[in-house]
């Protein structure tokens, strides 16, 4: 990729300091293409996109990031508003195109690009629409960086992910979506609130269809070691079941409640894509709730269908789904919330073919 | 303050397991007040304000962080939209309010607050509208915090520093303006990029006013050691003294570019605010251009007035101000801008009283 002055008056036909300014050492060879850099590409540069953007570029994770957009204009504004950052910043190289050929050898290209639902819009409809999007986005992605990691967080994310993963014939472990793990994080947060303690000690998992049939894993919540429900019974505590699903009905909903408030979710989001970019390029084997292919796994055997499960990430991307035990109560929602992906996807066969 | 909880069904009246969950210590004391929280207040939750806020938490700046602002809803979505990423960052309290009662004690009052410029309106107008927020928001602030610094972001940033000063009766080393640290970093930026060289390694200062009338100073800048003007001299690369002003003009135009293509700036002045945070609440002792009260420096006279010139920070705020050596003409351009801003002030000066 040839470089692209920042300014007019900075080069070649202006004030061109760079020719002797250095010496280089006699002898050099040219880089080899092993000394490669972390490349990370974001696709959509609104709200979401841009707050995952300047997350990575905060937190180091990446030495060059390129966004891509339909936008011409506000690409160039967002890429400009981070470039100007460059004191306070290590060294990325941030671009930004229109075209797909800038985002060639991308170790992980995040998707955030995705219509919006317009009112009176039916689910089916809006998710046709997105569909139609990922098969201009998804083929070339996967053309120009044929190794590369697919992370989806475009809405709704189940249907897109299993979407990315047939456009792009990538092997399923490297097709990834976001899934639940922002929804396992406000879990976390507010059990962590209400004992006052870091939410990093709550493991709290909610599984499955990233959306109102979401699944609270009780049976799996443990505070610093602690199994919450056995210490409820232990201690004597009584709750109704449905205090439980009032708590995890709060969760779903708090997504909802901060559009309502401020117009739009992203630096929650923003965050959590952040998070797992490091564990996959960073080959961090941490265990994240994310969407990914679940046939064959949990008594899930109606088809090929992306849904969220604990999963250990890594720089090979899903290393394996963690076999975390399920009550059969949490089983049994699971395999409901399969079923109803999968009807969805056979009505999109027609454009995924 | 008292805790206000996050949920609903977790806590008193619904499943509240929190009483018998933790077992203190006998003998405990309570925790004495010299073992003091670091607290960040942001007044301003639109795009700026955000931004400052996401990356002071991203950087792990503060233990506690106030947003404040007059929108309840807008504050009370931003504020659990931050919260929600709880898993994925350090433990900081972050809360929301309309009343200044929360912002007690802190550490640094940032201040983003102000009305944008309309577009049939006048800079002197766009000024009496914003002297009057900061009437309604600088005493209270300072009441509450009497020892905090403040740092003062709306514009025009260097009038306003000046009106801030002049409300909140501090002493000048602790009222500050984020003035031209962001065009230096946009002139870092565009001189590193040319020399394809680390920002950092690039010393520029752009000083005067945060405006039209800024004053790029080229006699002092350096990369690597090397001083730039000195250089081009023993390389004999002719240098116009138009093309330094077109690269100059560049840096101050960027930033209405980047507002033509993406509405507004964002990232790039978080960063910048976020950097000026980080020397003064860890005691850095970094040198930046920000903006302070200059009183007979450089022969500025007229009266006390608020520009920016390269100045050390820490703890106590502003520690001293860079004796740089300027040239004659640099000089000169200094000093009109002083009388620019002196006049802008002489004209608010009856609205502070």
């Amino acid at each position: 990729m040839h470089k692209t002055p920042s300014s007019s008056y900075l080069g070649p036909g202006g004030l061109d300091l760079s020719k002797s300014f250095f010496t280089p050492i006699a002898g050099v060879e040219p880089p080899s293409p092993t000394k490669r850099r972390t490349k990370i590409t974001v696709v959509g540069v609104g709200n979401v996109g841009m707050a995952i953007a300047q997350t990575i570029l905060t937190q180091d994770l990446a030495d060059e990031l390129v966004l891509v957009d339909a936008n011409s204009e506000k690409l160039r504004g967002e890429m400009l508003d981070l470039q100007h950052a460059a004191a306070f910043l290590p060294r990325t190289k941030i671009h930004a195109a229109v075209d797909y050929d800038a985002t060639a050898h991308s170790d992980l290209c995040i998707i955030t690009a995705g219509a919006r639902q317009k009112p009176g819009e039916s689910r089916l409809d809006l998710l046709q629409r997105n569909v139609s999007i990922f098969k201009k986005i998804v083929p070339p992605l996967a053309a120009y960086s044929p190794e590369t990691i697919i992370l989806v967080v475009s809405n709704p994310v189940d249907v897109l992910t299993y979407a990315a993963w047939r456009f792009s014939r990538f092997p399923a472990n490297r097709v990834i979506g976001s899934g639940t793990n922002l929804d396992s994080s406000r879990f976390r947060f507010l059990i962590a609130d209400h004992l006052d303690v870091n939410a990093q000690d709550v493991q709290a998992y909610i599984v499955g269809e990233h959306g109102d049939s979401s699944v609270a894993l009780w049976s799996s919540i443990s505070v610093g070691g602690v199994p919450i429900l056995s210490f409820l019974q232990r201690q004597q505590i009584t709750y109704e079941k449905k205090t439980l699903e009032n708590i995890h009905r709060e969760v779903v909903e708090s997504a909802y409640e901060v559009i309502r408030l401020k117009g739009y979710t992203s630096w929650a989001i923003g965050y959590s894509v952040a998070s797992l970019a490091r564990s996959l390029l960073r080959d961090q084997r941490r265990i994240h709730p994310v969407s990914v292919l679940v046939n064959g796994v949990q008594g899930i055997d109606c088809g090929n269908v992306f849904l969220s499960l604990p999963a250990m990430l890594g720089r090979g991307g899903v290393m394996g789904i963690t076999n975390v035990h399920l009550s059969e109560e949490e089983a049994e929602k699971l395999k409901k919330s399969a079923k109803t992906l999968l009807e969805v996807q056979e009505k999109l066969d027609y454009l995924l073919g | 303050m008292h805790r206000i909880p996050s949920s609903s069904y977790l806590g008193p009246g619904g499943l509240d397991f929190s009483k018998s969950f933790f077992t203190p210590i006998n003998g405990s004391d309570c925790p004495s007040r010299s073992k003091h929280n670091t607290k960040i207040t942001v007044v301003g939750v639109g795009n700026v304000g955000m931004a400052i806020s996401q990356i002071i938490l991203t950087q792990n700046l503060a233990d506690e962080l106030i947003l404040l602002g007059v929108n309840p809803d807008k504050l009370r979505g931003e504020m659990l939209d931050l919260q929600h990423a709880s898993a994925f960052l350090p433990r900081t309290k972050i809360r929301a309010s309309v009343d200044y009662d929360a912002t007690a004690d802190s550490d640094l009052c940032i201040i983003t607050a102000g009305a944008r410029q309309k577009s049939d309106e006048s800079r002197l107008d766009l000024l009496h509208r914003n002297v009057a927020v900061y009437k309604k928001i600088v005493p209270q602030l300072a009441a509450y915090s009497p020892e905090a610094i403040l740092l003062v972001v709306s514009n025009p940033v260097d009038v306003l520093s000046y009106v801030a000063w002049k409300l909140s009766g501090f002493p000048v080393n602790r009222v500050i303006g984020s003035g031209t640290n962001l065009d230096s970093s946009r002139f870092r930026f565009l001189i590193a990029d040319h020399l394809e060289v680390n920002a950092h390694d690039v010393q520029a200062y752009i000083v005067g006013e945060h405006g039209d009338s800024s004053v790029a100073l080229w006699s002092s800048i350096s990369v690597a050691g090397v001083p730039i003007l000195r250089f081009l001299h023993q390389n004999q690369i002719a240098c116009e003294k138009k093309t330094l002003e077109n690269i100059h003009k560049e840096v101050v135009q960027s930033a209405y570019e980047v507002i033509r293509l993406k509405g507004c700036t964002s990232w790039a002045i978080g960063y910048s605010v976020a950097s000026l945070a980080r020397t003064l609440l860890r005691d850095q002792r970094q040198i930046h251009p920000v903006s302070i009260l200059v009183d007979g420096l450089y022969g500025i006279e007229g009266g006390q007035v608020f520009l920016s010139l390269p100045a050390m920070l820490g703890r106590k705020g502003v520690l001293g101000i860079t004796n740089i050596s300027l040239s004659d003409e640099e000089t000169q351009q200094l000093r009109n801008s002083a009388k620019t801003l002196l006049e802008a002030q002489a004209q608010v000066k009856d609205f502070i009283n």
